[in-house]
């Protein structure tokens, strides 16, 4: 009696422990799908929706189990174990192949719910010669009742923050296994293949434990997966994360996801924002490169005999040591930063044109799209201000303006801006492959000038005849509307280049 | 396991979670209630003073450092006058526009913003130009704002179910029903934002004194803000909750007790048309108003004194006899004035002159709201989703009124840490007793306060902060009670008892705002030269 008692009690315990772990599988699937997907609503309704209709099936197919009910107990346990445990690890490393994404999110939530929603039928025909019929109901289910809040509670309070979606997930698979293979030891007299159902849920529960211990590197094959190609290198500096991948072909520049370069066609780019402003200056010596840590314009620039210095300001110390020391990278940019010629600052470049005093006969300004309002400050009248100051009365700059075909707001906005600020314009476009249509303004004061007329010969993108086309734009890379000027109290280019782009990824 | 194992059993679970939870080890985080000043006042309250053994000739006196005080002194040096002193009793002038620095920005410990102006304040633009505030004017003749002084986009955002949104009035998850009504409130307000009264003056001005006196509007000083909102049949709980925030963000009470009169000026008074702005507008600095204190003192430094307590103002034939205690040496001195200007509080100025009446009469009908304002440097904060970080960060329905980044107008983009300056006007109880509640609190129950309302938003903000700083301020501002503005009191406190002897308080304007000090200061100096 003792024992018969025990084992019931432990057979309810199992279903704590089930419905624990069903409800947290379902949990994780949700907050993955919202992580990965967006649109946290529609994601948890339809996960919740999926896996209890699920269960349902689950509870129907259980009427076609017969034979040694524990021993299908156990085995279902080991199983939702397996699959609950790395559902996580399994939907990480699956995102990167987006269109199969959801058929694999799915599939795995509709197999969790039905062996979950088998557990409970089959346990309480296990109990049913056991246990008074409404004892037996009232005990199954405040059990699970009582599993499901204590993981609602305790998923958003513990598990997330500390263990992270990954690690939560095998962390009850292996909650889940360590049931299983109790049950099989206890019970071993009453199943028949006891000792093959417990090597399996050790077996398991290793594999379980090894990938608990390596999460942090599968999160982080999943990032190799989410780019094309081979990352060969990534880092993350206070201000962004940076990874280099290569292919057969080219090596790729990533900052926070964002591509920057591809060695196949960044020429194409840096050509085009370097020398129809630097040719068109008769005294050049002193040149500023306010970001561009790659170094990459700077080797363009070096094309100049006449130039003497120039000063290249980039925030992230790590961009310019990167590409500094590398080898790789130094072949890119032709060891440019090097240079005598010249002096990095890794400062904030607004903060560094307040301190300037010098005056530059050439600025090429190659920021990061105004993504967000911090960089917006960078395509703001005062900093357009203080970028006149710090430029002689012949001096021509250059901003890289984002893409005048899927942004011509934005684009248009920072020409109107330089002009507010009182510079005069020549706005211009070019494709670069891996970009696009790609799109560059020139802002001067002076327009008194023999453009273009000291162009460096052998250049491999740019002759006499593509420099007239670059200023020639179609009708849908205008902007057919007034556009307000971005300044730092409305940040009016940060909301257009969130529209426009954000309607282009969509 | 039985039946009671079993409950023990759950039970016990129930608990791992939050036990698991509340075992992170306690951190000390390093601050301190900032200033003894408090001590240094009540010295006028609870102690008799000598009288000094001899007196110094001046031809002008002001007593009190803030920003009428000082505006009077700047009106006074341009008109030439030399043999002036100025009083205060902190080691700094600048009253509630007071600051503080670390190694990160300046940030405020009181006022903190200035709306654009209206384009009627002669003289206060001229001041904003003195400070490069304005840098031009414009070919149409409006004023051109200093870029850098304008507040940097994203400016307000507020936090309401579970979720910020932009702006601080309420919309993201309220019913149609209720946005409708926000939706004619704000067109009311815009209507009263541009009513004449019967004497042609605006009905809604800045300052105060210049309003219509048509009963049509001052009737509205009778009631308060809450049954103005009863009578106009605005049930919304949102846009109560709104009002009732804007009312205590600028009066320091709530709206059951303000007047309604009041609570509209809030709204309706701003006018201001600039170049690169409109009404709606703010300039701001990380340091707080304290920017616009630093060229009011810059003008006129040589006639400060700091730390001097002033204990006794008395007028006779022979002069004024300005007693006052020297808070670095303990000595008691004195000045003998020809004129003098008390730039304090009533409360302050009733006692200096030991006039009973006055005493009683503010005693009665002038309350002071106390405040808790406290500096926050943090490292990088997580967020809940919706709008981002903005300059005003408010918490719907929250006690406090959220926080502001005092290192919103750096320019550098990426700050690994920043200043946060949190707001807390001390509302829940009358402010006598709250007064002394808040006194007795320690510095690790004002950081518990407030790191638990913030942990709301930023789930982090236990492991993020890493210093705060708090101020107590007893008696912030005078109330704009029903009654206050049209109802006589402050006419009747404004007279002065000795024609040699001038007020210059936001106490009389009844409300406590920057263009109200400024020209409480102006129009104190002008009486003196009359």
């Amino acid at each position: 009696m003792r024992k018969e008692n025990g084992a019931q009690w432990l057979l309810l315990v199992a279903v704590f422990v089930i419905a624990t772990c069903g409800l947290i599988y379902e949990l994780v699937a949700g907050t993955l799908a919202s992580y990965l997907l967006g649109d946290s609503v529609t994601q948890f309704s339809t996960i919740i929706g999926v896996y209890l209709f699920s269960m349902g099936i689950g509870s129907f197919l259980s009427r076609y189990f017969t034979g040694n009910l524990l021993e299908w107990f156990i085995r279902i346990e080991l199983l939702v174990g397996l699959i609950g445990g790395f559902s996580a690890a399994i939907l990480f490393l699956v995102f990167p192949m987006a269109a199969s994404f959801r058929i694999i999110l799915y599939g795995l939530v509709s197999l969790t719910g039905v062996l979950v929603g088998l557990e409970i039928p089959i346990l309480m025909r296990i109990l049913q010669d056991k246990v008074e019929f409404k004892e037996l109901v009232s005990r199954v289910f405040t059990f699970d009742y009582i599993g499901a809040l204590l993981a609602s509670l305790i998923f958003p309070l513990l598990l997330v923050p500390h263990l992270g979606l990954i690690r939560t997930s095998l962390f009850f698979g292996i909650l889940n296994i360590a049931v299983g293979w109790y049950l099989a030891s206890y019970f071993k007299k009453e199943i028949k293949q006891g000792f093959l159902l417990r090597m399996l849920a050790i077996l398991l529960l290793l594999a379980e434990l090894v990938a608990f211990v390596f999460s942090e590197s599968i999160m982080s094959y999943s990032e190799t997966m989410t780019y094309n190609d081979q990352v060969v290198y990534s880092t993350s500096s206070p201000y962004q994360r940076i990874v280099i991948t290569r292919n057969k072909r080219e090596l790729r520049l990533f900052l926070n996801g964002n591509l920057q370069f591809s060695s196949a066609d960044e020429y194409r780019y840096h050509e085009a924002l370097v020398h129809p402003a630097l040719s068109s200056v008769s005294s050049l010596k002193r040149v500023l490169v306010l970001g561009g840590g790659d170094g990459i314009a700077v080797r363009e620039i070096l094309k100049y005999p006449a130039v003497e210095k120039i000063e290249l300001v980039d925030l992230d110390a790590k961009m310019t040591d990167l590409f500094s020391t590398q080898e790789v990278l130094r072949s890119i940019n032709q060891s440019s930063l090097l240079n005598k010629k010249v002096t990095v600052h890794n400062e904030d470049a607004l903060t560094w044109l307040r301190n300037n005093r010098e005056l530059f006969d050439a600025v090429v300004i190659d920021f990061p799209d105004p993504s967000g309002f911090s960089v917006g400050k960078l395509y703001s009248t005062v900093f357009y201000q203080l970028l006149r100051k710090a430029m002689s009365p012949d001096a021509v700059a250059v901003v890289q303006s984002t893409s005048p075909y899927v942004a011509p707001k934005s684009f248009w906005c920072v020409d109107t801006t330089l002009q507010s600020a009182g510079f005069l314009t020549k706005p211009y476009h070019n494709y670069v492959p891996s970009f696009g249509e790609w799109g560059y303004i020139m802002a001067f004061t002076n327009t008194n000038r023999n453009w273009y007329a000291q162009m460096p010969d052998s250049l491999r993108y740019l002759n006499r005849e593509t420099l007239t086309q670059l200023f020639v734009f179609p009708e849908d890379m205008k902007a057919h509307a007034k556009l307000e000027t971005n300044r730092l109290n409305n940040q009016a280019l940060v909301n257009y280049f969130e529209e426009e782009w954000g309607n282009y990824l969509e | 396991m039985d039946r009671r194992t079993f409950i023990q059993w759950g039970a016990g679970l129930a608990g791992l979670s939050t036990y698991l939870l509340s075992c992170k080890p306690e951190r000390k985080i390093p601050g301190v209630i900032v200033g003894a000043n408090a001590t240094r006042g009540h010295l006028l309250r609870d102690k008799e003073s000598h009288r000094p053994a001899n007196y110094i000739d001046k031809e002008l006196v002001i007593v009190g450092g803030g920003i009428s005080g000082l505006s009077a002194a700047r009106w006074l040096r341009n008109l030439g006058i030399k043999d002036m002193s100025l009083l205060e009793l902190e080691d700094h002038v600048g009253g509630n526009a007071h600051y503080g620095q670390n190694d990160l920005s300046a940030y405020p410990w009181g006022a903190h913003y200035i709306p654009v102006p209206n384009n009627d304040l002669t003289e206060y633009l001229s001041f904003l130009a003195e400070c490069e505030v304005i840098v031009n004017t414009d070919a149409g003749g409006l004023p051109v704002y200093n870029e850098l002084s304008l507040c940097f986009d994203p400016q307000e955002r507020l936090y309401i179910n579970g979720r910020w949104q932009e702006g601080l009035i309420p919309q993201f998850g309220v019913p149609t029903t209720e946005m409708k009504q926000i939706e004619l409130f704000l067109q009311r307000m815009e209507e009263y934002r541009y009513k004449k009264g019967n004497d042609g003056k605006d009905a809604f001005a800045i300052p105060v004194d210049r309003s219509s006196k048509d009963p049509l509007y001052t009737k509205l000083d009778e009631i308060t803000m809450k049954q103005w909102m009863q009578q106009e049949g605005f049930s919304s709980e949102s846009l109560q909750e709104y009002i009732n925030y804007c009312c205590r963000d600028d009066f320091g009470t709530t709206m059951d007790t303000i007047s309604a009169w009041a609570g509209i000026h809030y709204f309706a008074s701003r006018k201001g048309k600039g170049a690169n702005a409109s009404h709606s507008d703010v300039l701001t600095w990380p340091e707080g108003n304290g920017y616009l204190v630093n060229s009011l003192r810059r003008s006129v430094s040589e006639f400060i004194e700091t730390n001097r307590l002033v204990t006794r103002v008395t007028s006779v034939k022979e002069g004024i006899f300005i007693d006052y205690l020297d808070g670095k040496t303990g000595q008691v001195a004195g000045y003998r004035a020809g004129k003098c200007i008390l730039a304090v509080p009533q409360f302050i100025a009733a006692r200096l002159l030991e006039d009973k009446v006055r005493q009683q009469l503010v005693k009665e009908k002038v309350h002071y709201s106390p405040w808790m304002v406290a500096n926050l440097k943090v490292d990088k904060l997580e967020e809940r989703s919706g709008a981002p970080l903005s300059w005003d960060n408010v918490l719907h329905g929250s006690q406090s009124l959220g926080y502001v980044e005092a290192s919103h107008q750096l320019l550098q983009q990426d700050k690994t840490q920043r200043n946060l300056t949190y707001y807390l006007p001390l509302t829940q109880e009358p402010p006598a007793e709250a007064r002394k509640k808040a006194q007795a609190k320690t510095h690790a129950q004002w950081v518990k306060e407030i790191l638990d309302e913030l942990r709301i938003v930023h789930p982090n903000i236990d492991e993020a902060v890493t210093e705060v700083n708090v101020v107590l301020w007893g008696h912030a501002m005078a109330q704009p009670l029903p009654g206050i503005i049209h109802g006589g009191i402050r006419q009747q406190l404004a007279q002065s008892p000795d024609p040699r002897i001038q007020f210059a308080h936001t106490d009389l304007a009844g409300i406590s705002i920057f263009e109200e000090a400024f020209y409480q200061g102006i129009n104190a100096a002008k009486k003196m030269v009359e």
